[in-house]
């Protein structure tokens, strides 16, 4: 799907490209235009390497002025015609499409954020969660989280990402994940850990839900980005504030469930990523068993059991799912003497 | 009268005999804790089952039917029964049981869905966060010190 979405890209950059050359040779109009079209067609071929996949920002400006223009005086777009704007238009653009451009850009853009956009999106959510919660002060908690965390996430297939972990002040048991490779537990949680292979379980759990993009597919689905016209015409404005203004609440989302498939399978790929990185495969499951001892009605696991499956569906299911192929596994690590302990 | 406890069970991890566990679905019961030992007994979704001995990924336990090892991931700890009244012998092994069962703690304040709707934004806690940032490098070596090497592993694929 992005594949081609991006193959559909290059094909219209090299057919804008190609138009453009003919122009130049025919119309003999010199070196500047040449050069006013390599700059466009690099900056755009450059978005494409960043991920950016013709993001909005990619948009010239007339290109967006006559499109919004189109809505209200002129019938036929002139963009459709125009060969520099070919590669602008979003790859899923259809061609009825036309007279709500601004409305195919903002799904468009939503669908696919470039990895500067997902990184934006999820340091405005974390950093909501942080307005509720803050840090717990202890630096050498903070690094040593940091530490498991990022030797996990490098076991993933998103280890270029900038990975970012902390422990929160709270009592509740829980976690949090944003986009981006943002990911918080609480003291609650943390303090039932008795040593690192279990917090590599649990934080393999979280990264699985980065890696897959779960968050975002629930922001997709619920419509909580009002994107519109704001990143179109804050196309040059930075990705923190586009982030900002595109989340109606920043840390809602976190109150939110994903789907029960998205918990089970971030627990199978937690268990593998904390295998990968040499520790016991079954920290995450029993960090899960302790959990699962909590009383329902204790307030510190309310919101962890209205947005999770009840921890023996979840260990039922890694059952299940694991079959055999745990039988026989390595004995990885558990590190409880360099846990770090939190009073 | 828990904390009492706690400090009575303060044994090595291996010994869990006598905690009270339930199997969360049907699974062979083996003679040793491999995939391929014989078959002794069956457990059916629900029964109780003493824990005895952990050992990698299999757990010794006895029943009512039957007596011998199944996967780890079959058993919860704790009886069927009751949601919160057993605390895991594990938790009691380790020393740490006690710090987190009851959270009612004060001065610690939990983390309502009410609450993170009504968030607002912190740049500085979240500069904070951002400065303790490690990079890939930064994990390898602290991998290394800890003695962790990397294994392959494929991903499971979702159960029916």
């Amino acid at each position: 799907m992005r594949n081609m979405e991006m193959n559909k890209l290059l094909i219209s950059l090299f057919l804008a490209a190609g138009v453009f050359s003919t122009q130049c040779v025919a119309l003999d109009l010199g070196k500047a235009l040449k050069d006013a079209a390599k700059q466009e067609i690099d900056k755009q071929v450059n978005e494409v390497k960043n991920g950016g996949e013709a993001a909005p920002e990619a948009t010239p400006a007339p290109a967006a002025t006559s499109a919004t223009s189109a809505t209200t005086t002129t019938p036929a777009p002139a963009a459709t015609t125009s060969p520099a704007a070919a590669p602008v238009l979003p790859a899923g653009a259809s061609p009825e499409a036309t007279a709500t451009t601004e409305k195919s850009q903002q799904e468009f853009n939503w669908k696919k954020p470039s990895k500067a956009e997902e990184i934006a999106l999820g340091r405005e959510i974390t950093g909501s969660i942080l307005g509720a919660a803050p840090l717990v002060k202890d630096e050498a908690l903070q690094k040593y989280v940091n530490q498991v965390g990022r030797w996990i996430a490098s076991q993933s297939e998103r280890a270029d990402l900038p990975w970012k972990f902390g422990v929160i002040e709270s009592s509740d048991l829980n976690a949090f994940a944003a986009p981006g490779g943002y990911v918080l537990i609480t003291k609650g949680l943390y303090q039932k850990m008795q040593n690192e292979a279990q917090l590599a379980g649990v934080l393999g759990h979280e990264i699985a839900h980065i890696v897959k993009k779960h968050q975002l597919k629930v922001l997709q689905k619920q419509q909580l980005l009002s994107a519109g016209a704001s990143w179109i015409t804050d196309k040059f404005g930075k990705n923190d504030k586009l982030a900002k203004k595109a989340l109606a609440n920043g840390a809602e989302i976190s109150a939110r469930s994903l789907d029960k498939d998205a918990e089970f399978e971030a627990d199978r790929m937690g268990v593998v990523l904390a295998s990968r990185a040499g520790y016991d495969a079954f920290g995450l499951p029993e960090v899960l068993q302790t959990i699962g001892q909590t009383n329902k009605s204790d307030n510190s696991v309310a919101l962890l059991f209205k947005t999770h499956p009840h921890p023996d569906e979840r260990l039922a299911k890694l059952g299940d799912s694991a079959g055999s192929k745990l039988d026989n596994v390595k004995a990885g690590k558990t590190l409880e003497n360099r846990f770090y302990k939190l009073n | 009268m828990k904390k009492l406890l706690l400090l009575v069970l303060s044994a090595p991890l291996i010994a869990l005999a006598g905690e009270a566990g339930t199997a969360l679905k049907a699974d062979s019961v083996r003679a040793e804790p491999y995939a391929d030992a014989k078959t002794t007994g069956s457990l059916s979704k629900g029964d109780s089952v003493d824990i005895l001995s952990k050992k990698g990924a299999w757990l010794q336990i006895k029943s009512k039917k039957s007596s011998g090892w199944v996967r780890l991931l079959s058993v919860k700890r704790g009886g069927a029964s009751s949601n919160n009244a057993v605390g895991g012998a594990i938790d009691v092994a380790s020393g740490r049981a006690g710090t987190g069962k009851v959270v009612s703690t004060t001065g610690i304040r939990g983390l309502s869905a009410e609450e993170l709707k009504a968030a607002k934004f912190n740049e500085e806690e979240m500069k904070k966060m951002e400065s303790y940032t490690q990079s890939a490098s930064d994990g390898e070596r602290f991998a290394s010190a800890g003695g962790l090497t990397k294994t392959n592993m494929a991903y499971f694929k979702g159960a029916k």
